[in-house]
């Protein structure tokens, strides 16, 4: 099944997947119109800053089983079953807050965005936009790929190759600078050297 | 050919897109494509680069940050984004002058070869406007008094810039209550910068009036003298037919276009296409001839003074190569898009740059100024004629035959074919045979279907008895869709039919290059100077159906200062400041008389644009 895989390393921090993921939501689903509703479509998506200033692209990972919608105490949240998407129904959200403290990586909010009244807010998977065969709208927009709409096994095949390529060329390189025995040698005297200091 | 039917409108672009892909060309459309989804921060006007405490960005969904590092909001963001948007474009026109003045300079030295005064009137008339006294004074001295008074106008000497007088005395005295009078063309774009750079200006309003100030100075100012020496030096245009589209490039001639605004390159160009000698090479490398043909509006330039064909605007200039029949592209400044060099990779065209300004990837530099253009023209034909050997005749393709077209109205055209004076058209205007005149203006942009804005918007004014006045690459779309012969008569209402079967005229004027707005701007003047009323009382509006250039912007915002409504076919990047918004589409009105509409569908800016015309003439006390 199809996802959103994060790729942290190559985001920029251009924050263009808030913008499509808000207007994506909005009422006209414009981006001159958005910014004129009279509620405000809110982004689903957050990008985290740690210490180092790198950047990691945050929504719901719709995990199977859900922490959010085992906490759930009013089941409004459940999972799709096409698409094993878990959404949010806002009439029977009663805003306690369980789902927020049970998810393990913070991307519910409470916002107004239905009906006038604060609920759970979070990533639905544009879900909408998949029955129109299209992509999320975050990934639609990342110049970088930091976002891919893919099935979670085949990005790891391919990420499999790659890191084949990258140990092949480290062992090449190294074939090519010294022979083993004067690595082993080198090595054991930086253990030395360690266990002196 | 369906897909590329949704970009143009136009059977030439159509056929040679089709062949680009064909060749693996890659073309505006590609690119533009690739872009896509574009950055929303941006198009709202919501990002600042000016300093480096930023980038900073204004989330407009309300949850992230309201304010730039500076403290900046949205609508001081917009504002100062928007004044250095309305400043590169004078500043663009500006110069573009200044290298007319400095022609007209080294012609009152001496200095200038191949350079003449060709409108000694015109020249006489501008020079007593600036209080020269040319009483018992040579062409060359006149030159050089001009070209001083109007290097004044460039600087700080002068309270206001000197042409600014040709406007009515009503609308004069408001700008000066507003304090929008422009002191100097250089100044104000130099005030622009100064007052955008962090923590200056910070008030919205003050930094949006200044960019009106500093429109002003292009189009009463640079744009101004752009025209008028223009004239002076290469001669005032009179009507005339020419031909456009891609089928004004000739299989079995040398074929070299000129591209870019300056008539100063493309006129000398002109000249040396003309030469026997270089004829006779060209039939000896097996040509027939030696064709010169333009893109935008150098091209315009030229075909207004000398009905030298056109072969296309601003997206069709990638375009031109791919018929495999060009043998050079010599270009000056200013929308010359840098991807030219890499079309010309996949054939034999050459491709020559001529300002130390405008250097591009993949051509020849050939340095023009007025005192060897003369050579350097002849060295650039020379070479492109040699290259007529090189032609793959498996790539030719020409894909079209020209279309006829009417050009070269000037304001003393317009003035000369209405027999001397502007009455009749105003009394035309007054008993509604013309209901009124719009400019329709600005460039092409692949967000909107390529000429469809400006054909169908032209098609729909005419046949609203509104007379249409077009410049820039309006005026190839206009051509090749038939509406600049006097035929396109047929496609006007009754009463403008009327007037321009009685004048042999079409309903839609050439009147020039971009710069030469202006001259849309002196006969808006001299109309309400005749009638005795300010230009925001009368019957006209502006429109940029398909506008993409800087230059665009301070173009509309004269316009709306000069009181003219304007219509824009692309969103300027300004809603993400809901005041500034608010202020263009409707506050304006109460201080200009005019404010701007954002309508990218042509057939509601038509509408738009009919009742602004009716609701004027209703107010003068006309017939609806």
């Amino acid at each position: 099944m199809k996802v959103v895989v994060v790729k942290p390393e190559r985001c920029v921090g251009c924050l263009q997947c808030r913008f499509a993921c808000a207007v994506a939501h909005s009422m006209s689903e414009s981006p001159h119109a958005a910014s004129y509703e009279t509620v405000l479509s809110k982004p689903r998506i957050h990008i985290g800053l740690s210490k180092n200033k790198d950047l990691f692209p945050n929504k719901c990972r719709h995990c199977d089983p859900a922490p959010c919608e085992m906490s759930c105490l009013t089941k409004a949240i459940f999972r799709e079953s096409t698409t094993g998407t878990v959404l949010i129904n806002p009439d029977r959200c009663i805003n306690c807050g369980m789902c927020a403290m049970a998810c393990p990586f913070g991307v519910v909010r409470y916002h107004v965005y239905v009906n006038n009244k604060t609920a759970a807010h979070k990533c639905d998977q544009c879900i909408s936009r998949q029955q129109k065969g299209k992509v999320p709208a975050c990934v639609d927009v990342c110049k970088v790929g930091a976002l891919l709409f893919e099935d979670y096994n085949k990005v790891m095949d391919r990420d499999t190759d790659e890191i084949s390529s990258l140990v092949y060329l480290g062992i090449r390189a190294k074939e090519q600078e010294k022979g083993a025995y004067q690595s082993l040698t080198e090595y054991k005297r930086s253990l030395e050297e360690l266990r002196r200091k | 050919m369906s897909e590329y039917q949704k970009l143009s409108i136009c059977k030439d672009a159509q056929l040679t897109l089709k062949k680009a892909y064909e060749d693996g060309v890659q073309t505006v459309w590609d690119r533009f494509k690739k872009q896509e989804p574009q950055c929303g921060y941006c198009e709202l006007g919501v990002s600042c680069r000016i300093c480096v405490m930023g980038p900073c960005r204004i989330d407009p969904f309300g949850e992230g940050p309201q304010y730039g590092v500076c403290g900046a909001d949205a609508d001081i963001i917009v504002a100062r984004n928007l004044a250095r948007m309305i400043a590169a474009g004078a500043a663009s026109h500006s110069d573009h002058g200044r290298d007319l003045v400095e022609v007209l300079h080294k012609i009152g030295e001496g200095t200038a070869p191949g350079y003449t005064i060709r409108d000694i009137e015109k020249l006489k008339r501008v020079a007593s406007e600036y209080g020269i006294d040319t009483e018992g004074l040579g062409n060359e001295a006149i030159s050089k008094r001009l070209a001083e008074a109007m290097m004044e106008d460039y600087g700080m000497k002068k309270e206001k810039i000197t042409l600014i007088s040709r406007a009515p005395k009503q609308r004069i005295e408001l700008w000066e209550k507003l304090k929008v009078v422009p002191r100097g063309i250089d100044r104000e774009t130099s005030e622009t910068m100064h007052r955008t750079h962090m923590g200056v200006d910070n008030d919205y309003v003050s930094i949006l009036l200044h960019a009106v100030r500093n429109s002003l100075a292009d189009g009463y100012g640079g744009s101004m003298i752009g025209t008028e020496l223009s004239d002076i030096i290469f001669g005032t245009p009179k009507p005339g037919f020419s031909e456009v589209n891609l089928g004004v490039l000739k299989e079995d001639q040398v074929n070299i276009l000129v591209h870019g605004h300056s008539p100063v390159v493309s006129e000398m160009v002109g000249l040396a296409v003309e030469d026997k000698g270089m004829i006779e090479l060209a039939k000896a490398k097996g040509a027939k001839g030696i064709n010169l043909a333009g893109l935008c509006c150098s091209g315009n330039e030229i075909m207004m003074r000398k009905k030298i064909p056109m072969a296309g605007n601003h997206l069709m200039t990638e375009l031109t190569m791919i018929t495999g029949v060009v043998e050079s592209i010599i270009v000056d400044y200013q929308c010359i898009m840098p991807s030219l060099g890499q079309v010309a990779q996949c054939y034999h065209t050459k491709l020559y740059s001529t300002s130390d300004k405008a250097k591009f990837p993949f051509m020849e530099h050939v340095e023009f100024n007025p005192m060897n253009a003369k050579e350097q023209a002849f060295r650039i034909v020379k070479e492109s004629v040699e290259n007529f050997p090189q032609r793959n005749k498996d790539k030719v393709y020409v894909p079209t035959s020209p279309v006829k077209t009417m050009t070269g109205f000037s304001v003393e055209a317009i003035v000369g074919a209405l027999g001397g004076s502007l009455t009749p058209l105003i009394d035309a205007i007054k008993v509604g045979k013309i209901k009124g005149a719009v400019g329709v203006v600005g460039c092409n942009n692949p967000k909107i279907k390529q000429d469809y804005g400006h054909v169908e918007l032209i098609k729909r004014l005419i046949a609203n008895d509104i007379l249409v006045l077009t410049t820039g690459c309006v005026n190839v779309a206009a051509g090749k869709a038939g509406l600049q012969m006097p035929e396109a008569k047929e496609l006007a209402g009754p009463g403008l039919r009327e007037i321009c079967g009685l004048l042999n005229i079409p309903p839609s004027l050439h009147v020039g290059s971009c710069v030469d707005n202006s001259r849309i701007i002196v006969i808006a003047c001299a109309l309400a100077n005749a009638i005795g009323v300010d230009i925001d009382k009368l019957p006209l509006a502006g429109a940029a159906p398909e506008w993409y250039s800087e230059k665009a912007a301070t173009i509309a915002f004269y316009a709306m200062a000069s009181g003219i409504f304007t219509v824009l076919g692309v969103m300027p990047p300004i809603i993400g400041s809901k005041k500034v918004t608010e202020l263009a589409t409707s506050g304006l009105k109460d201080v200009f008389g005019a404010c701007f509409a954002v309508e990218p569908d042509p057939i509601k800016a038509a509408q738009l644009i009919t009742d602004h015309i009716a609701e004027k003439r209703k107010n003068l006390g006309l017939n609806a």
